[in-house]
């Protein structure tokens, strides 16, 4: 390729990948009234300047130390806690099938419980602390990542696993060198679901029990009022999920290079 | 030649599957021997329980009844003496490991020095033509060459006996051609024994210093054939010797045989 | 033991574990306030939970609430899979829309949907219309993104056979684009509607709109009412498990003659 070709490319990109939301920021910013002019319902849709000045004011500086990190924080322990639990649990289960059988019908029940419904249980079980809204968080992550790790080890390779009893590889090293990484896709796509729970319910919680945090400001904006403050906060909490869908993304393609390539030679 | 000690010892072998809708006989009554040092194919009709043979021997299944002996010893699972090679090659390597992991997992726990682990990896993947590849995976490559990933796992191993369960089945012609001959060059450079499975009988018995005709299901042993061709061969020559047609006329009739019972 | 029961056994044998399980389960719960390692003011006995249960089952309130979630559920799934649709084949089937709209969805989508609520209530006041906003917008990207795939799906050799033969546009997309993306659309639709379940149920504890999530933080905050908290979590489990197998059953029943063999996500 020649080099006004690749630059021809490079820009091209760019204004696929930019193009929409400066379009987007731009028609929002002409058709939104400034907050002195508007009237009526117009005062429900600040323009985008306002509500940036909005998300600088009050989640950018000591705001972000104070009632974003420790939100983060807690989000991060559940999510850790979640992932080892759902995986440790669901990799038992899944390599007993009496086991499996056994506890199918009340962890189909448990899955199926909308997460959030379980937050007045903890609160009601652990009172309103740090440990609460971490169990939270952990009471509806868990489920998915639990399923898929059970149908993943569940799937194992029949031919795989004669392998390893044919060779004789020792318990440990099974679970290391065969079972979890047979697993990992599912368990990839359970860990993908269970981040945006996680994220839903460590705002919920908070705004249902807290002081301080993401949720209780987004809900102390809404009960007084501030609009261009309660837009700040969805702009804050997409950060947040976009953040966490890069992080996520970014662990995926290193944990399954393997199988982002064997199924690309399979679609040749 | 002279009399080499018995190796392994098939005796009476039964394999009955119970399943809902009743009892499959998949093996009847089946004995064979085999000696150290050599080369057995086991050819029969598809469906004959080829495969059932095979994880009987290997210990992977429990037989009915009936006992395999390998060096005096009963068989009751999976023992290092043996190496198994199976036909999908795709689905017995582990596509999340590099190729020389894929040959290194099954010594990590016979606990031997590192330098003599690397050294066994290097040399069988040497072996096989495969020590360029070391580092990829094995969805790389070709499934010839995966097969050859699977042999070197088996010979990095260093069993007794390669048990290799049709393993050229799903690879083209002229792979098929080159890897026959690897099994024959590591055979005779390495003196391991072998025994290779297949349904094709011109593999068979241009392989094998001895032929086992197995029955259709309930299986059994319909004939021990020795295989009286020069131990030099090669695709060519060895193919177009009129004893080799005699042989294989002679196994393909005991097939027809063998299915029409 | 004769040779006909033991089939007969085996196959019993599945759902015969997993009814032991839930005894089993139940049985626990029963045992920790019993034994006191929590107390039954907030672990109350799976029978007190029941006995609340049934009296609830007999009020007529109970069902009305119940019919309310139903319905924000029943109207947020339609605006959702309706727009998904329609946004999701259009922009899947033209690649510069495709291309253009992409970093807008990737920032767009992993918003929860919870952040909304309190503009959706600042604009429309705790209403079903409030509710409705944020279950529409969490229900919708499960279906676009099913349909996204589903359309993106299409074999390259089918689409270039299909226009060497001249295939008009409609035939294209009834004959070729519908029947490969139809297992999409269907597991888009179930994901849609057990989502959509949550944030109706959500909507309602978080917004306060009457219905199942009136009830749930109701009891939370009526004092010695945990039996009608755990009662009414239960009744939200079960809600759960029947969407999920009715979706699963239209699903399959849809896609009987389609030998689908991929895997599934299971939210």
């Amino acid at each position: 390729m020649s080099a006004a070709a690749r630059i021809k490319t490079i820009v091209a990109n760019l204004l696929f990948a930019a193009g929409l939301p400066v379009l987007i920021l731009v028609a929002w910013n002409a058709l939104a009234k400034k907050p002195d002019e508007a009237v009526g319902a117009e005062k429900f849709y600040p323009d985008p300047v306002t509500v940036g000045r909005a998300f600088a004011d009050n989640w950018i500086g000591p705001a972000f130390a104070h009632e974003v990190l420790p939100s983060l924080y807690r989000l991060g322990i559940g999510i850790v806690v979640s992932i080892v639990a759902g995986v440790a649990a669901g990799t038992v289960i899944g390599l007993l099938p009496w086991l499996r059988e056994l506890t199918e019908p009340v962890l189909e029940f448990f899955r199926a419980i909308p997460p959030p419904a379980l937050i007045p249980i903890v609160m009601l079980l652990l009172g309103i602390t740090d440990t609460m809204k971490i169990a939270v968080i952990v009471s509806g992550a868990v489920w998915p990542i639990l399923l898929n790790t059970i149908d993943g080890v569940r799937a194992t390779d029949s031919i795989m696993t004669e392998t390893a009893d044919a060779f004789r590889i020792t318990r440990w090293q099974r679970l290391w060198y065969l079972v979890l990484p047979a697993a990992s896709p599912r368990i990839m796509t359970g860990v993908r679901t269970g981040l945006s729970v996680a994220l839903i319910l460590m705002v919920i919680s908070e705004m249902f029990a807290s002081s301080s945090g993401l949720g209780y400001r987004i809900v102390y904006f809404q009960r007084n009022f501030l609009i261009a403050e309660s837009w700040s906060g969805i702009v804050l909490l997409g950060l947040t999920g976009v953040l966490l869908a890069a992080i996520f993304g970014f662990a995926e393609r290193r944990i399954l290079r393997w199988y982002h390539g064997m199924l690309e030679v399979e679609r040749g | 030649m002279a009399e080499r000690t018995t190796m392994l010892r098939v005796d009476h072998l039964r394999k009955v599957y119970e399943s809902p809708r009743g009892d499959v006989e998949a093996i009847g009554d089946l004995s064979f021997t085999m000696g150290a040092g050599e080369l057995v194919c086991i050819v029969g009709p598809s469906g004959c329980g080829k495969t059932t043979l095979l994880k009987c021997i290997a210990g992977l299944l429990r037989p009915s009844d009936g006992v395999v002996e390998m060096d005096g010893v009963r068989v009751t699972g999976p023992t290092p003496s043996m190496a198994l090679v199976f036909q999908e090659y795709g689905r017995s390597l582990y596509p999340w490991l590099t190729v020389r992991s894929n040959v290194e997992l099954p010594l990590r726990h016979k606990k031997l020095p590192r330098a003599r682990r690397d050294r066994l990896i290097d040399e069988s993947l040497e072996a096989v033509g495969l020590a360029h590849a070391a580092k990829s995976h094995p969805w790389q490559l070709s499934g010839g060459m995966q097969q050859r990933v699977a042999i070197a796992r088996a010979i990095a191993y260093e069993p007794e006996i390669l048990i290799m369960d049709e393993p050229f089945a799903a690879v083209d012609a002229q792979t098929r051609a080159d890897l026959e001959d690897l099994v024959r060059d590591l055979h005779r450079s390495r003196g391991v024994s072998i025994l290779f499975v297949t349904h094709d009988i011109d593999e068979s018995v241009y392989l094998g210093e001895r032929v086992l005709v197995l029955s259709k299901s309930p299986t059994r042993v319909e004939e021990s054939l020795k295989i009286d061709l020069p131990d030099d061969r090669d695709q060519i020559t060895t193919r177009a010797l009129p004893r080799f047609t005699e042989l294989r006329t002679h196994v393909y009739g005991h097939i027809q045989r063998a299915k029409a019972r | 033991m004769s040779l006909r029961s033991v089939p007969l056994l085996r196959r019993a044998r599945k759902p015969l574990l997993g009814a032991a399980g839930l005894l089993g389960f139940l049985a626990v719960w029963q045992l920790i306030p019993m034994l006191g390692l929590i107390d039954r003011e907030y672990l109350p006995y799976p029978t007190d939970v029941a006995a609340r249960l049934t009296q609830e089952l007999v009020d007529l309130a109970f069902w009305r609430r119940l019919g309310l979630t139903m319905q924000a559920w029943a109207i947020g799934l339609t605006i959702a899979s309706l727009a998904a649709l329609a946004l999701g084949a259009v922009i899947g089937l033209v690649p510069f829309l495709r291309r253009a709209t992409h970093t807008t969805v990737e920032f767009l989508r992993p918003i929860p949907s919870v952040a909304i609520v309190p503009v959706a209530v600042i604009i429309q006041g705790i209403s079903i219309e409030a509710a409705l906003i944020i279950t529409v917008y969490a229900s919708f990207w499960q279906m676009f993104v099913q349909v996204l795939y589903g359309v993106a799906d299409v074999d390259a050799v089918a689409r270039d056979t299909a226009r060497s033969f001249g295939l008009t546009m409609t035939e294209r997309l009834t004959k070729l684009v519908l029947p490969t993306a139809l297992p999409y659309v269907m597991t888009g639709l179930r994901l849609a509607a057990s989502v959509a379940l949550i944030l109706a149920i959500t909507a309602e504890m978080v917004i306060g709109n009457p219905g199942l999530g009136t009830l749930i933080m109701l009891s939370r905050s009526t004092p010695g009412d945990a039996a009608g908290l755990y009662a009414f979590v239960v009744v939200a489990g079960l809600l759960g498990v029947t969407i999920n197998a009715v979706f699963r059953r239209i699903e399959r029943r849809v896609l009987h003659w389609h030998q689908s063999i991929r895997g599934e996500e299971i939210l």
